[in-house]
């Protein structure tokens, strides 16, 4: 039997009055939210808030005790749980790959109960592997250990995207990663997302994650939704102390004046740096063995090039070298404001920048880290 | 060089060659093996298929488990001449009670293994296999059976030390193999005989033991959840 997806696109997805508790305890309390279709919805809070019990609702991998969840009107009480799970792609932090099966065993996993052959299987793998940035010829045939993190949740998301659901649902995908490479891959799931053009529901804990990717945030407290709204309303008008405590711009940006790049700054590892001439087909077997996301140059003319990894990946055989596909990066010296640095790379729309001490570059500036080191 | 001329030309080394070819002759051990790893093979492969068979069935109504767990323990404590004994007014003599005491002896370990290695999968990896939409038989074989495999195995493994035990002690009642040699060992007070069938079977033990842990060496690192 062929299957059909029980949705094509999402409308909304609606809970109502949902109450979930184990024992005396509640996970979730009473709950009204609307997702709109086309939205990132992003659930925030503490550990034990009912973020996560909330998204596993709507898969029905937990059934709630009372109230309602729906998708277009439907309630998913009366889908077939495999069948509404297969029409909803699914992103875990950490293990979310099963160690006993390569990427494309992975990726390919439900395709293949559904029946595709062996050579459209993987076609669809190469495709999503392409998608998410990794060559497939190199990764096709590896097993889940033989990744790093940031290749691990790569693989995590071509998997959810394999049936080309309308809906994802995301639980802290970043959360396990360090710094750098949660920037990198945050990034480049903002440019991703217009492109899916999903519905998407994204559990995290990190409220500079938050700002940064979710059109309207949903906080949660003590099992119960606090507030829900974009960005600019929760730090406009936050409903209670909670709220404002979380979003507070003014506390975090309050000894900003008196700070300068250096005292926020996340130092540097010389193996970022490559050399400038260097063709981009060898470049991207050294950043892929390294599981570096981005690299940098120092360009003929004295400043710095950044280069990403998808970038070079476009580049693959062209016999371009890095020079040429390098993109221009900001740069602050050591000394500069703090204040002054962010305000620029909030206009430029970037989230990193260099940093010299002197001629030398010594650090990387990332516009979330610095909210939260200042929190 | 190393060959066997220069072996023979040490004479205790000689006379052990001599004493093993004599034995090997009259008693038929060319024979005797394969009638010996005839009666292993057929009585492992059948554990095999009824253990694990009895451990997947156990898993899936876990009210059995115990009952049949703690019945399959009561015949691990029969010793294993008194449950030949029994069986003979059942199978009659020969070879046919002495493969089903190999079984009855190696189903426990097979389906104690089958049954902790499907239940103790690791949680997250069921959690993720049921949130891609994988129904209950899938996450069965496709997640839970392929991760237990390692313990699967190590339960057959202890299986063939049974098993070879079992087929040797066969010789009393007439089942042939390696253990009917043993039998005309101690019947003519041979010791000749005794010592080098005995020394045989605990070789072919040995190899055997050695390929099943090898074969679960292999499937620790393929399937094992610690990577």
């Amino acid at each position: 039997m062929k299957f059909k997806k029980l949705f094509n696109r999402i409308e909304s997805i609606k809970l109502e009055s949902v109450t979930k508790s184990y024992g005396d305890r509640f996970a979730v309390r009473d709950l009204d939210l609307e997702v709109r279709g086309g939205e990132l919805m992003i659930l925030i809070g503490r550990s034990g808030s009912g973020k996560t019990t909330t998204l596993r609702m709507i898969n029905r991998l937990i059934e709630p005790d009372s109230g309602r969840v729906s998708i277009n009107g439907a309630n998913v009480e009366d889908f077939d749980p495999v069948r509404l799970r297969r029409s909803i792609g699914y992103v875990i932090q950490n293990i979310g790959l099963l160690p006993h099966l390569n990427v494309s065993g992975n990726i390919g996993l439900i395709l293949k109960l559904e029946g595709w052959d062996q050579a459209k299987i993987r076609e669809r793998v190469s495709e999503l592997l392409n998608f998410v940035s990794l060559p497939p010829k190199s990764f096709m045939d590896r097993y889940p250990h033989q990744l790093s993190g940031g290749q691990q949740q790569r693989i995590g998301l071509a998997r959810a995207l394999a049936m080309d659901p309308p809906l994802l649902l995301m639980d802290e995908p970043f959360g396990a990663l360090d710094p750098l490479l949660r920037t990198q891959l945050q990034d480049e799931f903002c440019k991703i997302k217009k492109e899916l053009g999903k519905t998407i529901v994204f559990v995290t804990h990190d409220i500079n994650e938050a700002f940064k990717l979710g059109d309207r945030v949903a906080i949660m407290d003590n099992a119960s939704l606090v507030q829900v709204g974009t960005p600019e309303e929760l730090i406009f008008e936050p409903s209670n102390e909670l709220v404002s405590e979380i979003v507070d711009s003014k506390r975090k940006y309050r000894h900003m004046e008196a700070l300068k790049v250096r005292d926020m700054m996340q130092s540097l590892d010389s193996g970022y740096f490559l050399e400038g001439n260097m063709p981009a087909e060898i470049a991207l077997r050294k950043m892929v063995d390294a599981g570096l996301e981005v690299a940098f140059v120092f360009k003929e003319s004295g400043t710095v090039g950044k280069i990403p990894l998808n970038e070079v990946l476009k580049a693959g055989n062209t016999g371009k070298s890095l020079n040429d596909i390098s993109k221009s990066l900001l740069v602050f010296p050591a000394d500069a404001s703090l204040f002054e640095a962010l305000t620029q790379l909030k206009e430029e729309g970037e989230s990193m920048a260099l940093v010299l001490g002197g001629e030398m570059p010594v650090g990387l500036l990332f516009s979330d880290r610095v909210l939260q080191g200042l929190v | 060089m190393w060959n066997g001329g220069c072996l023979s030309e040490i004479p205790i080394i000689n006379d052990v060659l001599t004493e093993v070819q004599r034995v090997w002759d009259t008693q038929l051990l060319s024979l005797r093996t394969l009638e010996h790893l005839y009666m292993f093979t057929i009585a492992l492969f059948v554990s095999i298929l009824i253990g694990i068979a009895v451990g997947v069935l156990i898993y899936r109504s876990p009210k059995l488990a115990d009952p049949v767990l703690n019945g399959l323990n009561v015949v691990e404590t029969i010793p294993d001449v008194a449950l030949l004994v029994l069986l003979l007014p059942i199978f009659g003599i020969g070879a046919g009670p002495t493969v089903a005491a190999s079984i009855l002896y190696s189903i426990l370990p097979i389906t104690r293994n089958t049954y902790t290695g499907l239940a103790n999968v690791p949680r997250e990896y069921v959690e993720i296999a049921e949130a891609l939409g994988l129904n209950p038989g899938e996450v069965l074989m496709r997640v839970r059976f392929p991760l237990a495999l390692p313990l699967i195995a190590g339960g057959i493994r202890i299986a063939v030390v049974f098993t070879m035990g079992v087929v040797t002690l066969g010789g009393l009642i007439a089942a042939g193999g390696l253990g009917a040699a043993l039998q005309n060992g101690i019947q003519l007070y041979d010791m000749g005989t005794i010592l080098v069938t005995g020394a045989w079977v605990g070789l072919l033990a040995v190899i055997l033991d050695g390929g099943a842990g090898v074969i679960e060496n292999r499937l620790k690192v393929r399937y094992g959840t610690w990577s």
